[in-house]
């Protein structure tokens, strides 16, 4: 376990010590500042709904820019070999490098709690859709993640893992549109599968169950295939 | 210490690997050595466990390869062809890492970083960018790593590669140091350095084990029909000559 935080530092120092974080803190922070006023001015309303959606909006191109380089620049520069020759297991790799990221993203969602303290200053917020909008966005924000991870182990160009992840989450973010041309079981699976509807009721106060699992179990299907896409073992 | 059975390895229908077997005993230093693309990598990397091989066996230390590589790597220091490093982290940063993912416990940390610095010879540096150094420091940076959790087995790929001759001097001596505690295995293609270190060698030409001798009867065996004393440069070229006629034949 001490290894799994060894290397989340090491990632979390990672960002830190390159431009990267910095341009995407500030970005995202800025824009995300820019988003919150426009919506107060136009909503007059004392609630951050329609925040939380252009919060996901914006991590749908985002987080594909923080996970790139997890693994495919390991890959790239053969430090992918240091790591698995030395007495960690795989599952470790995976778990500590997504803890990293994880933090560096809990750091943005932390930033823009002001927007709370602001809305709730000039007026009277429901407190509870709020804080199950924090809890919605950041599971989404885990989700991408793993997407992002995932697609990083395939390839050791970091384009082509964060174009690869911008398919995912593009196709995940969209598939709502695709509702209207369909019927049936099949308009609800792809209502089920698209993030769409599960944000939007936890942005509302809601949390269900389908909800949760539908992040959790996102989450670990994206780390397992993770933990066995970096496993030479496969193609022997 | 290490018995590897039968071992072949293929990428695709390419056999880099044809039924390599061979036994290393504890204390020993091996010089790896073939041309470029002979399969030393391959072999290192199997030994190592980063790669399974398609078939045979590998045990090092009594553990299995296959099946208990986590043990196997605790045993292993290993250096890969080309260093492995992350360049945007000081050097001393990046051995606490290594020091830390490698099991060195946290009280001893401190000093085992310290000594492996000295060891190395690389103190200078120990707060530089690892991304600014020359090819030489981060070889030997290379080295530190590999040797920080005082591994029993010692797997060195083209250790000497980029470093000066005084350099090359220190890593020879730093190697030749550690010969009675551990046991090294070593490629180069400045055979000789290989004169220098090891005891015995292993020849690999395309895939396969073609000499298995300690030095001393590779020369000597060599040295008889030509009525002079080879060196192993000559050695080398002339095995390599003899099978390409083989295998036109």
């Amino acid at each position: 376990m001490n290894k799994v935080f060894a290397i989340a530092k090491k990632e979390l120092t990672a960002y830190f010590k390159s431009p990267i974080a910095y341009i995407v803190l500030i970005l995202t922070i800025s824009v995300f500042n820019v988003f919150f006023y426009m919506i107060i001015d136009q909503n007059r309303e004392a609630s951050l709904r329609d925040v939380f959606k252009v919060m996901e909006f914006m991590f749908v191109f985002l987080i594909p820019l923080l996970t790139m380089k997890i693994f495919s620049e390991e890959k790239l520069t053969g430090t992918i070999e240091f790591l698995m020759t030395s007495p960690i297991t795989n599952t470790a790799i995976v778990l500590g490098k997504y803890l990293g990221s994880l933090i560096f993203f809990t750091l943005i969602i932390i930033m823009t709690v002001t927007y709370y303290f602001i809305i709730e200053y000039f007026g009277q917020p429901d407190r509870m859709s709020i804080l199950t909008g924090f809890l919605g966005i950041w599971l989404e924000g885990s989700f991408f993640l793993a997407i992002g991870i995932l697609t990083s182990s395939w390839t050791r160009n970091q384009i082509i893992a964060a174009i690869s992840s911008y398919a995912i989450l593009f196709l995940l973010y969209f598939s709502i549109s695709f509702t209207n041309s369909l019927s049936g079981p099949m308009e609800a699976v792809v209502r089920y599968a698209g993030t769409w509807s599960h944000l939007g009721n936890f942005t509302v106060g809601l949390i269900t169950v389908a909800d949760v699992v539908y992040y959790l179990s996102g989450i670990i299907f994206c780390l397992i295939l993770t933990r066995f896409g970096i496993e030479n073992r496969l193609w022997r | 210490m290490i018995l590897a059975q039968n071992v072949t390895k293929y990428f695709g229908r390419f056999q880099a690997l044809k039924d390599v077997s061979f036994e290393i005993k504890k204390g020993e230093i091996v010089g790896f050595l073939g041309r470029n693309g002979a399969g030393k990598t391959t072999l290192m990397r199997i030994l190592t466990s980063y790669l399974p091989a398609s078939s045979g066996k590998v045990v090092i230390g009594g553990d299995d390869v296959e099946k208990n590589s986590l043990a196997i790597r605790k045993k292993i220091g290993y250096l890969p062809e080309t260093p492995p490093l992350y360049s945007n982290m000081t050097v001393n940063d990046y051995l606490k890492f290594a020091a830390e993912i490698k099991d060195v416990p946290a009280r001893e940390r401190r000093n085992r970083i310290n000594e492996v610095l000295e060891e190395c010879n690389i103190g200078e540096v120990r707060d530089k960018i690892i991304g600014v150094l020359s090819r030489g420091y981060k070889q030997r940076v290379g080295i530190a790593q590999a040797i920080i959790n005082k591994p029993e087995l010692l797997i060195l790929d083209e250790p000497t590669s980029g470093l000066d001759p005084i350099q090359n001097l220190q890593i020879r001596k730093l190697i030749k140091n550690l010969e009675y505690e551990r046991t090294v295995i070593l490629s180069t293609h400045i055979l000789s350095e290989i004169e220098q270190i090891a005891h015995r060698v292993l020849i690999i030409r395309s895939g396969r084990i073609i000499v298995d001798k300690s030095l001393d009867m590779l020369l000597k065996d060599y040295s008889d029909d030509q009525c002079a004393e080879s060196t192993l440069e000559e050695v080398f070229v002339k095995l390599h000559s003899e099978t390409s006629e083989e295998n036109n034949e």
